[in-house]
């Protein structure tokens, strides 16, 4: 009964997510980088078939500010395809692992020109059903401090250490507090021996003269 | 006594407000068509106000650090307030305001530092305009803030 169960349940997770589930492309969103750095734009996706052989990458520019895109990278049948004629000749890198549904590709020497958006597409045949994604590139001379870390930085510095000085404030106190009463505890607990020793002592001599008839 | 009582909060109160308008009202800096502080700039257009962002030339770490420390200004003193009430109640006969004074003494210095940073770093080119009324009020804030600092620190509890 129990195999039966398990039989039908991986053949139904087989056979149900083809039609439901398409493969999905994941990149980052916005990069940002330095005139003249490397920079990875990574590329992975998300399928429920087993990765296959025939797995294709590839990756399209868009320059800012134009309509058109041109193809700068192509993965297939196990052989990386770069760019070796358009604006990325001998500057682009496949770093990826097609095994592990990596695709991500290295630019090297950044330029201004660079600026743009970079689009991934990934295959996992019989997986093909799935939207691009798209990282935009940023260039900077100078990377920017962006609006109100800095701010948020020092407000919440401040106040944790308010807080820690607060927290050690009572933690020694309590600490201290703790000491004094086992040590006020001991003493205490002395205190009763000696006295209940002193007290055996002086009543056994009686005074035959304070003995009443 | 009550009557101090009243005085003393009287001011904590004055100088949390004041604060709280130097900080978020918009006068900072102001020309004839321009109202500017730390956060944005009103700008004058065709008889229509205009909420624009600060113009990129502002050194941005020092605008951040004078944001960030008028901000901690009113949180200080108004952790202050509720300090100085718990410390009314729970304070031993003879003792004094130590804490609310500290933390007085900190919105003080904060909000001296927002001031100072802003006097010494913007504006120091611009000959037509001049400081407007939250800066004026930031700086007597700090004086308030100041008093009341020394206040705690000098007052004692009389009744238990």
């Amino acid at each position: 009964m129990l195999t039966f169960l398990a039989l039908a349940s991986v053949v139904l997770l087989g056979i149900v997510p083809e039609q439901s589930q398409a493969i999905v492309i994941y990149t980052g969103w916005e990069r940002h980088a330095l005139l003249g750095s490397d920079i990875r734009l990574s590329c992975s996706f998300f399928s429920w078939r087993w990765t296959s052989e025939d797995v294709t990458f590839s990756w399209t520019y868009r320059p800012d500010g134009s309509r058109d895109s041109i193809s700068i990278f192509h993965y297939t049948g196990g052989v990386a395809y770069v760019d070796n004629k358009g604006p990325f000749r001998d500057r682009l890198e496949f770093v990826g692992n097609p095994g592990r549904r990596d695709g991500s590709i290295l630019l090297k020497n950044l330029e201004f020109t660079d600026n743009g958006t970079f689009t991934c597409d990934a295959k996992n045949p019989p997986d093909i059903v799935g939207r691009p994604s798209s990282v935009r590139l940023l260039v900077f001379e100078k990377v920017p401090i962006q609006a109100g870390v800095i701010t948020g930085a020092i407000i919440g510095v401040v106040l944790g250490l308010l807080v820690l000085i607060v927290v050690i404030y009572y933690l020694m106190r309590f600490l201290v507090a703790r000491r004094v009463f086992s040590l006020s505890v001991s003493k205490h607990g002395k205190k009763k021996k000696e006295g209940s020793q002193q007290r055996q002592g002086p009543v056994p001599p009686a005074d035959p003269s304070k003995i009443k008839v | 006594m009550l009557i101090l009582l009243g005085a003393i909060f009287a001011l904590h109160i004055i100088g949390i407000v004041l604060l709280l308008v130097a900080t978020i009202d918009n006068a900072w800096w102001v020309t004839d068509d321009i109202y500017t502080d730390v956060w944005g700039r009103w700008i004058m257009t065709n008889n229509v106000w205009n909420l624009t962002d600060l113009p990129s030339t502002y050194p941005s770490n020092y605008l951040q650090a004078v944001q960030a420390s008028s901000v901690l200004a009113c949180i200080f003193s108004i952790l202050g307030i509720f300090v100085f009430l718990a410390q009314l109640f729970t304070l031993p006969k003879g003792h004094r305001f130590t804490i609310s004074g500290i933390f007085q003494l900190l919105a003080c210095l904060c909000i001296m530092i927002a001031a100072s940073i802003y006097t010494d770093r913007f504006h120091l080119d611009e000959r037509n305009g001049w400081y407007g009324h939250c800066y004026i009020l930031a700086w007597i804030a700090f004086a308030l803030t100041f008093f009341s600092c020394i206040t705690y620190f000098v007052l004692r509890k009389k009744t238990a």
